[in-house]
């Protein structure tokens, strides 16, 4: 009863902003039909808590923009917001409520791996879209015929960049200090073999992430003598070890995942407790413009990896159903290659500019926030650059993007 | 919409066979188990790894059972002296400790990975919509067997002796119960309980992963039981489909807020749940369906609280 | 050796973190003899309350633990007083899973008013000192010459004062004190005063060595158990010496066990100090 009432109040909204839009925009088509819905599924609460909110946050910005400019295929495009609470039993009851009763179209953003495995049979099961940021590599060999897609790079590329920088900074000798992530093992691997490849050496830590000190931990990680220490944990855990290794007096290189030191963990410690400290996340390639309208749009000066990369998927997702004049999952699924990568297409780096183009029937080739966004058949993007940046004085600065 | 429904209510069963696991010790001998996710996490897992081995799924729910008996037998053993509130954490200590094991033992549990593509019985033959009403069927019949068997022990001279030993051990066992023991039957069924409820979680949802056994669950159960009435079978399982309504509930009452950050909804989500829970026991303390205590035969046995 | 010695080192620091809210949480244990599990809530309250007249008002580290002293002491007992109190006389389980509640509200309130987003005291980080080949902060060293006093002092005043006489008085047998005029309600509410003043006071330390957020007391509840259970359950200087024993426990262990297993050190601590000495150190009666 209670999800009918909320039916007909969203198809009475839907409708009045409609008309609403169809007066503004004249040379739109009129609204029809039931507003198209996206789902997020982001963490809002529990240990992924700290990236979850700037998420929906992005998303929403996003399609905002998109009904103020006459909506998709001139319907209203609405964002049904839940929150995995960074557990897949939770999750999972989330995602059955947004393909069951919401009817979401797509869900974006699933951020944990173990939310992603859990979610990723409803989706395809249930022929809905599923987008996600987590890093196990596992995710895209699941069989899920088409319906997923990831854009945080798989460890093995994101693992030879940070050996390769670290080589090229003239350290020898790195430490990696992660807590048990589903890609920790894949990426101290892969490291370990950039920096052999390289004439280095590696070591590495894995912690317990609720700890308040790893003062015992931290002499670990000196007594290999490292040149350079790489972070791959989340922000609270990775500001207290970065904290202890300040305190312990290192002086060498730090380098840190995008998602470990991002714009919020500099504001929270003392300056000098992360200074110089590199940073490498999935970019586009230089000149995109999509990074800066992200930059602009949610009005934070430097977003972590998640939040360019759930903008990109909300980006796709409509110009994917404006291209195959569809909101299904299916569509999307089929669609969803045309916007990312059509062969020749126009540059386009968001949805607007996207659904005008598609709109004048021209071939469209999506550079979004966080990379190229090409996908390969299972759905991993298939190359990306990266942003190298360093934290200077409290700002996270862009040193370059390669 | 109807396959929401079938879900929440397949679910709903899982959460019972939990809140009956609890109720089993907490209503029958007064112990406390703040880790039932940790048994609920064991059962998982040993399915997972079973049938995973090839085994057929029956063996795999076995399994779940004799190993969350046997781990529950272990963990009683290292603390039933204790005092309640001492057993009370350290219960909670070793849901931690499991959920540390799944975590790191790659070899045996897949690590942060988790085991996906458990066996879901029959789904092939009956496909996706048959498949979850079986299932649902499997679970609700489950709960309703091991409701039953819980109810003639309640109403058992077993039963009675466990709720002696509840409102006071000394007294029990002057009266010549061994309480030692029936604390550790009452806990080891208990664990099997909890972990059968586990297995068919694990193979219901084909994924399990050391992130799905977090304290909330745990918190989720002692709200139904004690909404539905600590100490009585049909309250537990009555206080579960409870509490899973409305967990699913405070969904669809927290869209009707307007001007709200979406993280600013999910923290009122849980606050009220939390809320929930506080009023619950104060306002009815005993639970909706609270407990029949049978009277005494003789007049002589006054219960000393 | 130098290994061992700086694992000892190091454990008596990370110790001192945990000792601050497990005396709060004893204290509240001795006279009223339930675990309360707001306390990692208190902590995080009190971790924000500092934060807010560090970064607000500008004020240095003692006034700010000043401050979050008495607005956690407050937030406690308001909270006991709606939704705990009147579950007391339904046995201690009842109010331990109440508390498990109300923890769960407050979290989410402090989460509805401030964010997930982490935050951080603007207050200087001091390199460690050297001694040959030891090292130790001075941060740290204060934070556990902290824990001291206040355990000095909790003890001081429970041994020496009226008012302390009175809270053991209450804590050994409720019926007798009142008998002897003593009004168990307002023990009770000055001793939730102090548990959970004391737990937001250790929220703060905690976060000066972390970053805060509102997972912040949450994260070192079990570590707090633990330690409280490790020294006695309701002993003021067992919440201590048992603090201690976890973090030097934990720290030596690494030497030997994988780092993702910290947490169940203390746990498998806990068990072996329960099967030999089923009381704690410093405790009382366990079984």
């Amino acid at each position: 009863m209670m999800t009918e009432l909320l039916t007909n109040r969203r198809d009475l909204l839907g409708g009045a902003a409609a008309l609403a839009g169809s007066a503004a925009f004249p040379r739109l088509a009129p609204a029809q039909g039931a507003p198209i819905r996206i789902g997020t599924l982001t963490p809002l609460t529990g240990a992924g808590g700290p990236y979850g909110p700037v998420m929906v946050k992005a998303v929403k910005a996003v399609i905002d923009e998109v009904n103020a400019a006459g909506g998709v295929l001139g319907r209203k495009v609405e964002l049904v917001s839940e929150d995995d609470q960074t557990s897949p039993e939770a999750g999972i009851r989330a995602a059955r409520k947004l393909i069951d009763v919401d009817k979401v179209s797509a869900i974006l953003g699933t951020w944990a791996s173990s939310v992603t495995t859990a979610v990723a049979p409803l989706c395809w099961e249930s022929k809905t879209f599923l987008c996600t940021v987590s890093g196990a590599d596992s995710i895209t060999a699941l069989p899920h015929q088409g319906y997923l897609i990831r854009t945080q790079p798989i460890t093995a590329l994101q693992g030879k960049k940070f050996g390769e920088f670290i080589i090229a900074q003239g350290a020898k000798r790195v430490f990696i200090v992660s807590p048990q992530t589903p890609f920790a093992k894949s990426q101290i691997d892969n490291i370990t073999l950039a920096m052999k490849a390289g004439g280095g050496e590696a070591s590495s830590l894995i912690y317990d992430d609720k700890k308040p000190a790893y003062r015992t931990e931290i002499d670990e990680v000196l007594r290999f003598k490292p040149d350079a220490v790489v972070f791959g944990g989340y922000t609270p855990d990775t500001a207290v070890m970065l904290k202890d290794l300040y305190r312990a007096d290192f002086k060498g290189l730090k380098v840190a995942f995008g998602y470990s030191v991002n714009q919020k963990l500099v504001e929270s410690v003392p300056a000098e407790v992360v200074d110089k400290t590199y940073t490498i996340s999935p970019s586009p390639a230089e000149g995109s413009k999509a990074y800066d309208r992200l930059v602009k749009l949610i009005g934070i000066a430097s977003p972590d990896p998640y939040t360019t990369q759930i903008y990109d998927h909300i980006n796709l997702v409509l110009m994917a159903i404006a291209i195959a004049g569809d909101s299904s999952g299916a569509a999307i699924k089929d669609a969803i290659r045309k916007v990312s990568q059509a062969p020749g297409g126009a540059k386009i780096d968001n949805a607007i500019d996207g659904l005008k183009a598609i709109a004048a029937k021209q071939p469209v080739d999506y550079d979004g926030a966080s990379g190229p966004c090409d996908f390969t058949e299972i759905g991993d993007i298939s190359d990306s650059k990266f942003r190298y940046e360093q934290v200077q004085a409290g700002k996270i600065a862009l040193v370059k993007i390669a | 919409m109807l396959s929401y429904v079938i879900f929440t209510l397949t679910l709903c069963g899982i959460y019972a066979l939990l809140a009956l696991s609890l109720n089993l010790i907490w209503g029958g001998v007064g112990l406390v188990n703040l880790g039932l996710a940790g048994f609920f996490a064991v059962g998982a897992y040993a399915s997972a790894i079973a049938t995973g081995a090839g085994a057929p799924v029956l063996i795999g729910w076995s399994a779940a059972l004799v190993v969350g008996a046997v781990v529950g037998l272990v963990v009683t053993f290292a603390t039933l002296r204790l005092r309640d509130d001492y057993l009370a954490i350290v219960t909670l200590g070793f849901a931690e400790v499991i959920r540390l094991i799944a975590l790191n033992e790659r070899w045996l549990t897949r690590g942060s990975d988790g085991i996906s593509g458990i066996k879901a019985p029959l789904k092939a033959e009956l496909g996706l919509q048959g498949f979850s009403y079986v299932y649902l069927a499997i679970v609700t019949l489950t709960v309703l067997g091991v409701w039953a068997l819980l109810r003639r022990l309640d109403l058992s001279p077993y039963g009675r002796a466990m709720k002696a030993i509840r409102e006071d051990q000394q007294l029990a066992a002057f009266a010549g119960k061994a309480v030692l023991r029936f604390k550790l039957q009452a806990f080891a069924l208990s664990a099997a309980i909890a972990a059968l409820s586990g297995a068919l979680y694990a193979h219901f949802q084909s994924y399990v992963s050391p992130d799905h056994f977090q304290p909330l669950i745990t918190i989720y159960i002692f709200l139904a039981v004690t909404a539905g009435g600590v100490g009585r079978p049909s309250g537990a399982v009555f206080g579960a489909y409870l509490v899973v309504i409305f967990l699913e509930a405070t969904r669809f009452a927290t869209e009707w807020l307007p001007g709200l950050q979406p993280v600013q909804v999910a923290a009122l989500r849980e606050i009220m749940i939390g809320v929930a829970l506080i009023l619950v026991l104060h306002l009815r303390p005993q639970g909706i369906w609270p407990e029949r205590i049978p009277k005494a035969p003789a007049p002589s046995t006054s219960p000393t609280a | 050796m130098i290994l061992i010695l700086q694992a000892l080192i190091n454990g008596l620091m990370t110790g001192a973190l945990i000792a601050v809210p497990a005396i709060g949480f004893s204290a509240i244990f001795a006279v009223l003899r339930y675990p309360n599990f707001a306390i990692a809530a208190y902590a995080t309250i009190g971790a924000f309350a500092a934060w807010w007249a560090n970064t607000t008002l500008g004020l240095a580290v003692v006034p700010a633990l000043a401050i979050a002293f008495a607005v956690t002491g407050v937030v406690g007992v308001v909270a006991e007083e709606t939704s705990l109190k009147r579950l007391r006389d339904k046995g201690a389980l009842i109010v331990a899973i109440a508390s498990i509640a109300l923890n769960l509200v407050l979290e989410n309130v402090i989460r509805f008013a401030f964010g997930n987003d982490m935050k951080g005291y603007d207050l200087p980080i001091a390199r460690d000192l050297r001694f040959g080949e030891l090292r130790i902060g001075p941060q740290q060293l204060q934070s556990l010459a902290l824990a001291v006093i206040i355990m000095a002092a909790m003890f001081l005043f429970l041994r020496y004062t009226r008012f302390g006489k009175a809270m053991r008085a209450v804590a050994d047998n409720p019926d007798l004190a009142r008998l002897k005029g003593i009004d168990p309600a307002r023990i009770a509410i000055v001793t939730v005063f102090l548990g959970a003043g004391l737990s937001g006071v250790g929220g703060v330390l905690i976060g000066l060595d972390t970053s805060i957020d509102p997972l912040t007391g949450y994260r070192v509840l079990l570590s707090v158990f633990a330690a409280a259970v490790l020294g006695g359950l309701g002993s003021i200087p067992g919440a201590v010496v048992g603090a201690l024993a976890l973090g030097i426990a934990e720290e030596m262990a690494l030497i030997v066990t994988p780092a993702t297993y910290r947490t169940a050190v203390g746990f498998v601590a806990i068990l072996l100090m329960l099967t030999f000495r089923p009381c704690g150190i410093l405790g009382e009666r366990a079984a």
